[in-house]
Formats: structure tokens, C-alpha cells, sequence
């Protein structure tokens, strides 16, 4: 495990040092709020729980949880999702 | 954009409800399956999807155990089948456009802008010789033969520009404003200039001729201003010969204007009774068809309008509708109170002046009454104003002096 979280610790630094795009290299969720009622994500895996007042998303190395009332998902490809409603939080776990 | 290309090639609102709803999202996702607005209501999600993306949803239901309803179709696909049953519709449709197509090609309308000395008749009627007409093809028609066909038949036009604006042409002419210098009249006998009226001289500038009174001098009419006889004198200050010219100057005089307006104590005024009768007309071109009609009332009068229709205006078809509306009235007689004369009258004057300020002339002072006459009001006005004032008149020929016989010193 200190193995694992030491080789990440190592990629950060290279990409910090070659200023690479860290969404690129390392996968990492980008998330683009619109004041508090959109919400645009790339780079997700799935979907993982979808209610109205919930949504979770399965990123590479973690998961985003958007909370609020009222949610819906415009657009899901696989390449970037809108969600609109009101948003109240968002919370990585 | 987006939501005409979905449109053409059209979409379903389903109803995906089951074991796993989100793995369903995450396989079409990943199958590159575009959902949109998504929307969760109770157990079920909602979403739309287009109609190939719903083709290849089997495998993808099977493996979520979800199942999938369709609720709604939208699109061109779903609606072409429809108009399939309406042939009457679907020939009206088309028949709607190649009308629209077909009427494309004339010149439905001729817009001439720019003249003032030419008139629109005028200029029409050469158009019309020239079979420039509404109603002919697009394609007969040679624009720069037509502009140059104008600048030949109309001198003063000093530029012309022709141009179609979808059906309607445009011509756009220019007149050429400068006064046409008109050849000068051989001094014959000369010219004087001489007062049209009793006045005072207030200015004087003259460019040609022998000024005969001076600023502030009192003239009465008739009297000689500038004289167009110029003496050519001796050594001795006899006059040799005279020169005869046409006078020219500037001449300001001042003189007492009176001016006088009626109003009549009764009027006749129309009173509506409120009953009124529309009837309806169409006009195509020079056809009209309107509803027949007797003498609507005794007395009355008719408001005509007219309108094009949108459509037409675009095209500049000249189809118009419009209504005549039949007003009925009674001529009643009334009495002018004394503050209405006057407002009517000052009103009368106060044209009077602005139209004298038009011509030039400058009023120095006004002295207005108002007193009730005999069956009217009047209005009498004395003013003193200062114009550019004169008259030409040949000059009075003088016999040249006879000359002195020459004396040997």
C-alpha cells in the first residue's frame, strides 16, 4: 500500500515538473460548476447511484457525489456528463 | 442546431426501470449510446435516446435486467408516415411552394426613388414603352441597358442605379440639382431694376448698372434703382455714349404689409352618428372584386384601407386586401366661441408669417387685432417687414449726345 501511494506521490511529481495536464495523465475527475445549478464532469468511469436528490459517480481514483434536489442528467456519453438542478454539495469520498 | 439534427433524424422518451437503471446509463455510455435528459420519478428513469441508439439496446437490457418502454416519438421519421395519409396537404404544400418558386422570376414591383423634377407617371410610362413592366420575367430584363436607356431619355437625371431586390426593382436616380444656367439675353437696351412698391431702401449691393438711390432713401413705386445705362464720358465730364447693360443687385427694402383673415361665426360640423357599414375588396393587379354594395346611408363618408399581405409584401405580389368602412353622418351648424376664433385665427396668422419667413421676407414689426365684424371675425395684421425686393424694365433709351464739331486749336 505505502508501496502504491509512494510510485503515485513519484507520477505527481513528474507531471508537476513537465506541467502535463494532470486530468490527462493522472485521470484525475474535472468538474466545472455554473453557480449552483450545473455541473459539467469529464473524465468519470460510471455512474454508480442516481436519485433526485443524488448523484454518485465513479471516478479513477475517486468518487464525486453531487447533492441538491431536483437533479438530472442533460447529457451522458461516455466522454463528459452535464447534470442540472440545484446543487447543494459536492463531496468526494 | 443540436436539437434540429435530433429533430431530422428523430428520438424516443423512454422508460428504463429494473435491477440496475445506472449500469444501463454506464454500458450505453460506453457503447457510445447518447442518452439526454435524464430524469429519475419514482423507481423509473426517463430519458431520451435517438431511434439508432434504441436498435441496439437489447444486449444491453438483457445484461442489466432492466426493462425498457417506449413513451414518446419524436422526429421527421415519425412524422413523414403521417403526412403519407394527408395527400391533400402534402399537394397543397407543394403546389404553395412552386408558386412561391414560379413567382420568384417575375418583377412584381417597380420602386423609383430620387426623383423630384421627373414624375413617377412620367417616369413610368417610359418604362412602360420601354417594356419594363410589373409582371415581366427577371430574366428580360438587361439592367445596365436600362440605366443607360434612362440617363438618355432624361437629361437631368445625373446618375442612375438599377438593382432587383428579390421581385421588386429598384431604381434609384439622381437629378442634377445645380439651376440650369440659361444663356444670357444680349443686353439689348439694357435693363434697369426698378421698385415694385413704396418703401424704404434698407440694403444695396449692385454687381451690374449705375445705382440711381442710396440706403435709407424713401422710393415710391416705379421709381429707378439701378439704371441699366452706363455713360462713357468725355474729357469733360459729358456723357459720350451710353452702354447698355442688364442691372443686377441685391435690393433690401422695407414697407408696411397689411394682411386680413375672416372666420365666419357658423361652421358646419360633421357629427357621426356611431352607425357605420364595412364592406370587403381584393384587388390582384388591376382585377377587383368587391361585395356589393347600394348607398349605405344619406349622408356619409367612407375610410378606405388597404393592406398587403405579409407574404406578398416579401414577394411584392401586388395582391391586396382591404376595407371600406361607410360612416354616416349629420352635417350640424355651429357657433365659434369667442376664444376658439381667436385660437383659429391666431393659429391662421401664425401660418401667414411662416410663410412669409419662407420666402425671405423679415418681419421688423406686427400690430395684430381681432374685432367681431358683421357675420364674421377678423383679423387684421399691419406689419413692416424688409425683403429683397425689385423689377426689371427695359431701360429708357437716351439718344447719344450729338457731338460737338471738332474746333482746331
Amino acid at each position: 500500500m505505502k508501496k502504491i501511494s509512494r510510485l503515485a506521490k513519484q507520477k505527481e511529481n513528474i507531471v508537476d515538473t513537465l506541467q502535463l495536464p494532470k486530468d490527462v495523465c493522472m485521470g484525475a475527475l474535472c468538474v466545472t460548476l455554473t453557480g449552483n445549478s450545473e455541473a459539467w464532469i469529464e473524465n468519470y468511469r460510471g455512474i454508480l447511484e442516481y436519485t433526485g436528490e443524488t448523484i454518485l459517480l465513479q471516478g479513477k481514483t475517486c468518487q464525486v457525489c453531487f447533492e441538491g434536489s431536483g437533479l438530472s442528467i442533460d447529457y451522458y456519453t461516455n466522454e463528459d456528463m452535464k447534470i442540472s438542478g440545484c446543487i447543494k454539495a459536492v463531496r468526494y469520498l | 442546431m443540436i436539437t434540429l439534427i435530433q429533430f431530422l433524424k428523430g428520438y424516443l422518451r423512454i422508460k428504463v426501470w429494473g435491477f440496475s437503471p445506472e449500469r444501463f446509463m454506464n454500458l450505453c455510455s460506453m457503447r457510445g449510446i447518447l442518452l439526454w435528459d435524464i430524469e429519475k420519478d419514482g423507481d423509473a428513469y426517463y430519458m431520451c435516446i435517438s431511434i439508432k441508439g434504441f436498435r441496439s439496446l437489447l444486449p444491453i437490457t438483457h445484461k442489466t435486467g432492466t426493462r425498457v418502454a417506449i413513451l414518446q416519438r419524436h422526429g421527421l421519421p415519425f412524422f413523414m408516415p403521417l403526412l403519407r395519409k394527408r395527400k391533400i396537404f402534402i399537394l397543397g404544400l407543394l403546389l404553395c411552394i412552386s408558386f412561391w418558386i414560379f413567382s420568384s422570376f417575375f418583377i412584381w414591383d417597380i420602386e423609383l426613388s430620387g426623383n423630384y423634377q421627373i414624375t413617377e407617371d412620367v417616369f413610368l410610362s417610359y418604362l412602360k414603352s420601354n417594356d419594363v413592366t410589373v409582371g415581366m420575367r427577371k430574366k428580360e430584363l438587361d439592367i445596365e441597358e436600362l440605366e443607360k436607356g434612362i440617363r438618355r431619355q432624361f437629361p437631368v437625371i445625373t446618375w442612375t442605379s438599377a438593382r432587383l431586390d428579390g421581385t421588386k426593382l429598384l431604381i434609384q436616380i439622381k437629378e442634377n440639382d445645380t439651376p440650369s444656367v440659361l444663356p444670357e439675353e444680349p443686353a439689348e437696351g439694357g435693363k434697369d431694376l426698378v421698385a415694385p412698391f413704396d418703401g424704404k431702401i434698407v440694403s444695396m449691393i449692385v454687381r451690374s448698372g449705375v445705382p440711381k438711390v442710396s440706403i435709407g432713401d424713401e422710393v415710391t413705386e416705379g421709381t429707378v434703382l439701378v439704371e441699366g445705362k452706363i455713360p462713357v464720358l468725355n474729357e469733360d465730364s459729358t456723357p459720350r455714349e451710353y452702354q447698355y447693360v442688364s442691372s443686377d443687385g441685391d435690393i433690401v427694402m422695407e414697407h408696411a404689409v397689411t394682411h386680413e383673415e375672416t372666420l365666419p361665426f357658423d361652421h358646419i360640423e360633421k357629427e357621426y352618428t356611431g352607425r357605420t357599414k364595412v364592406k370587403y375588396f381584393l384587388r390582384i393587379g388591376n382585377l377587383e372584386w368587391r361585395m356589393e354594395e347600394e348607398q349605405p346611408f344619406s349622408v356619409y363618408d367612407s375610410v378606405i384601407r388597404e393592406k398587403i399581405p405579409v407574404l406578398f409584401q416579401k414577394l411584392s405580389i401586388p395582391v391586396m386586401a382591404g376595407s371600406i368602412t361607410h360612416r354616416e353622418y349629420v352635417n350640424v351648424e355651429h357657433t365659434y366661441s369667442e376664444e376658439e376664433a381667436k385660437s383659429l385665427l391666431s393659429q391662421k396668422i401664425r401660418e401667414f408669417f411662416l410663410s412669409l419667413e419662407e420666402k425671405g421676407v423679415q418681419i421688423i414689426e406686427k400690430d395684430v387685432t381681432i374685432e367681431r365684424g358683421s357675420g364674421a371675425w377678423i383679423l387684421k395684421s399691419g406689419l413692416l417687414v424688409q425683403e429683397r425686393a425689385f423689377r426689371q424694365e427695359a431701360t429708357a433709351q437716351e439718344p447719344v449726345p450729338s457731338k460737338n464739331p471738332e474746333t482746331d486749336e
